[in-house]
């Protein structure tokens, strides 16, 4: 009989790896005499901080009687206006106001510094994944494609890109063909992850055509389909199908290497958290929460792709 | 469409060669005529070039020189679309090849719906008739891995119907089968060419042949060497070298 592993047993083991691994951090920042303070974090998450109301015009400040609204009548005897809702009222009744002075403020929150980088890197890495695939797709394409010229082109540019640092092309990118052509850090940034990302997509791409039998495309030509409908209803969704695993670890890694546009001053998570740091003197926490967020937006993306292939195996 | 023909040649080969990039002399100044109805069945030795004498008869394999006519329509003219003569020309290949990622039902009506111009209604109520008639109208919602081979065998003669084809061709459509499954593909056929369609049958089925086809040809070595009627042909083998054929597969 096969021995089957007692579950139970291995979990714990599992449980008790991590405990020691979160243990020994702790004791490592303690040789370093290094004091957590993650509370620091959460305004840079999310800022909280109050919303001052500023006085639109002098006047008179009249509070009504349970003291919620504050009503400023302005000197020169227009309509006056009413504000309340403030969780702080700075001012008393039938005080002097001027124009730009505090009233009070009211409770309101705004996402910190390093959600607004995770949005970025969001954008960069979705702008990029679509334009990587189309890009990759053509490339992939031609590689297979009987014309001499769009064969050796793609050949050329797949080895171009994956034979060069990505950080290299990002350079490149901003400070050449960016001043040439005008663009933001963004498209440029962009670009740079499309055109890199692109060139992987293809050898993805190639390779799952390639993989599907040369009858599907007979079968196909035979029933009278061109060679465009052969590869749009028969080739494509095959090869499609087959690429998915390889193209969800590409895709995680245009996630990460989207890190890498932080060089060219693009405010994305990577580059928030290093502005952060700088603000907070905790970079432990920073970078732990940094990677954090990365870890999620890698594991959403995983999980999707997971689920696709899900529903696509029901012809299996 | 084509034009309509009216003629009774529905294939002619003249002096077809072909050699394959690898320098393989694969067909060697073959010429033949099938008429209209015509059941002619292909037998040889493997590697003779019977796959490749047959896929020059819908351009899977471009001749190298020579010329082929179907329905009517020479096949290398410049006026002629390759695409709209293949709608032509049914196939069925020895492995199915049927669209994995496809119902039974979507792989019949998958290339009427995006090459002919026909209703979704006319092409849905075809594929289904068809589909009756090689007896699986009860397996239409299921994928080609969820078939047997003699079933998968069957969508594929239905799919290739599903053009409405004038010519169906035929590469050794039972090989691949287990034996017990050998006979309900082969009914299919009869049953075709019952129906008067004219069928190239490339097969190591002597019994069909015997039985339903109107000539038999032998191919060796690139060469069509006897094109006889199946009495002459399996009594009376008009060449030695088919004699010697038929002692090994008999
Ligand atoms: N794509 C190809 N490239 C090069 N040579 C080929 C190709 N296809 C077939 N051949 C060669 O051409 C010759 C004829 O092959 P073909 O497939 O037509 O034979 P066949 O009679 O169908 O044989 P079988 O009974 O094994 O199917 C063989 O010598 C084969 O090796
Ligand atoms: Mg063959």
């Amino acid at each position: 009989m096969e021995k089957t592993p007692n579950k139970l047993f291995w979990h714990g083991a599992l449980l008790a790896v991590l405990l020691s691994i979160a243990y020994s951090i702790v004791l490592a920042s303690q040789s370093i005499e290094y004091t957590w303070r993650w509370e620091r974090i959460v305004p840079y998450l999310i800022n909280t901080e109050p919303k001052a109301e500023y006085a639109p015009f002098d006047g008179v400040a009249t509070l009504s009687a349970d003291s919620s609204t504050v009503i400023v009548e302005p000197e020169n005897g227009d309509m006056p206006q009413s504000y309340d809702s403030f969780t702080e009222i700075m001012v008393g009744d039938g005080d002097l106001v001027f124009e730009g002075d505090v009233i009070g403020s009211k409770s309101d929150w705004r996402l910190g510094p390093i959600l607004n980088g995770l949005i970025v890197t969001l954008q960069i890495s979705l702008v990029s994944l679509v334009f990587a695939v189309l890009i990759g797709l053509f490339v992939g394409l031609a590689r297979i494609s009987s014309n001499p010229l769009l064969k050796h082109l793609s050949l050329l540019y797949v080895e171009v890109i994956r034979g060069t640092p990505l950080l290299v092309q990002i350079f490149i990118f901003y400070f050449f063909i960016g001043t040439v052509l005008d663009l933001d850090r963004f498209t440029a940034g962009a670009a740079a992850l499309s055109v890199f990302a692109a060139a992987y997509v293809a050898e993805i791409i190639r390779s799952g055509i390639q993989s599907i039998p040369a009858g599907q495309m007979e079968a196909a030509r035979s029933l009278g389909m061109n060679y465009v409908q052969a590869m749009v209803y028969i080739i494509l969704p095959q090869a499609f199908k087959r690429t998915l695993p390889p193209m969800a670890g590409q895709f995680i890694n245009l996630i990460k290497d989207s890190s890498l546009v932080s060089v060219i001053s693009i405010t994305d998570l990577t580059k928030a958290g290093r502005e952060v740091v700088s603000g907070t003197f905790a970079p432990f926490e920073v970078w732990f929460t940094v990677a954090l967020l990365y870890l999620v937006l890698t594991g959403a993306l995983s999980w999707l792709v997971k689920l696709l292939e899900r529903r696509m195996a029901s012809s299996d | 469409m084509i034009k309509e023909y009216q003629g009774n040649d529905m294939i002619v080969a003249e002096n077809v060669d072909k050699y394959y990039p690898n320098g393989c002399h694969a067909l060697k100044t073959v010429s033949a005529t099938i008429h209209r109805a015509e059941v002619v069945v292909v037998v040889g030795p493997s590697g003779s070039g019977k796959s490749t004498f047959l896929r020059t008869l819908n351009q899977l394999e471009t001749v190298s020189s020579g010329n082929i006519t179907i329905d009517g329509t020479p096949m290398y003219a410049k006026e002629t679309d390759i695409n709209q003569l293949r709608e032509e020309v049914g196939m069925v290949f020895q492995g199915f090849n049927l669209f994995p990622h496809m119902s039974v039902l979507e792989n019949v009506m998958l290339a009427p719906l995006k090459v002919s111009k026909r209703t979704k209604r006319e092409v849905e109520d075809h594929a289904r008739a068809l589909l009756k008639k090689v007896g699986l109208e009860s397996r239409i919602e299921n994928f080609p891995s969820q078939l047997s081979g003699g079933q998968m065998q069957r969508v594929a003669i239905a799919r290739a119907l599903a053009m409405k084809p004038n010519i169906m061709l035929f590469d050794e459509p039972t090989s691949a089968l287990d034996p017990e499954m050998v006979g309900e593909v082969l009914d299919v056929m009869k049953s075709l060419a019952n129906d008067g369609m004219t069928m190239v049958v490339v097969t190591h089925e002597m019994g069909f042949a015997r039985e339903v086809a109107d000539r038999v040809l032998f191919m060796e070595e690139g060469e069509l060497l006897v094109n006889e009627k199946p009495d002459v042909f399996f009594d009376n083998p008009p060449h030695p070298r088919l004699e010697k054929f038929l002692s090994q597969v008999l």
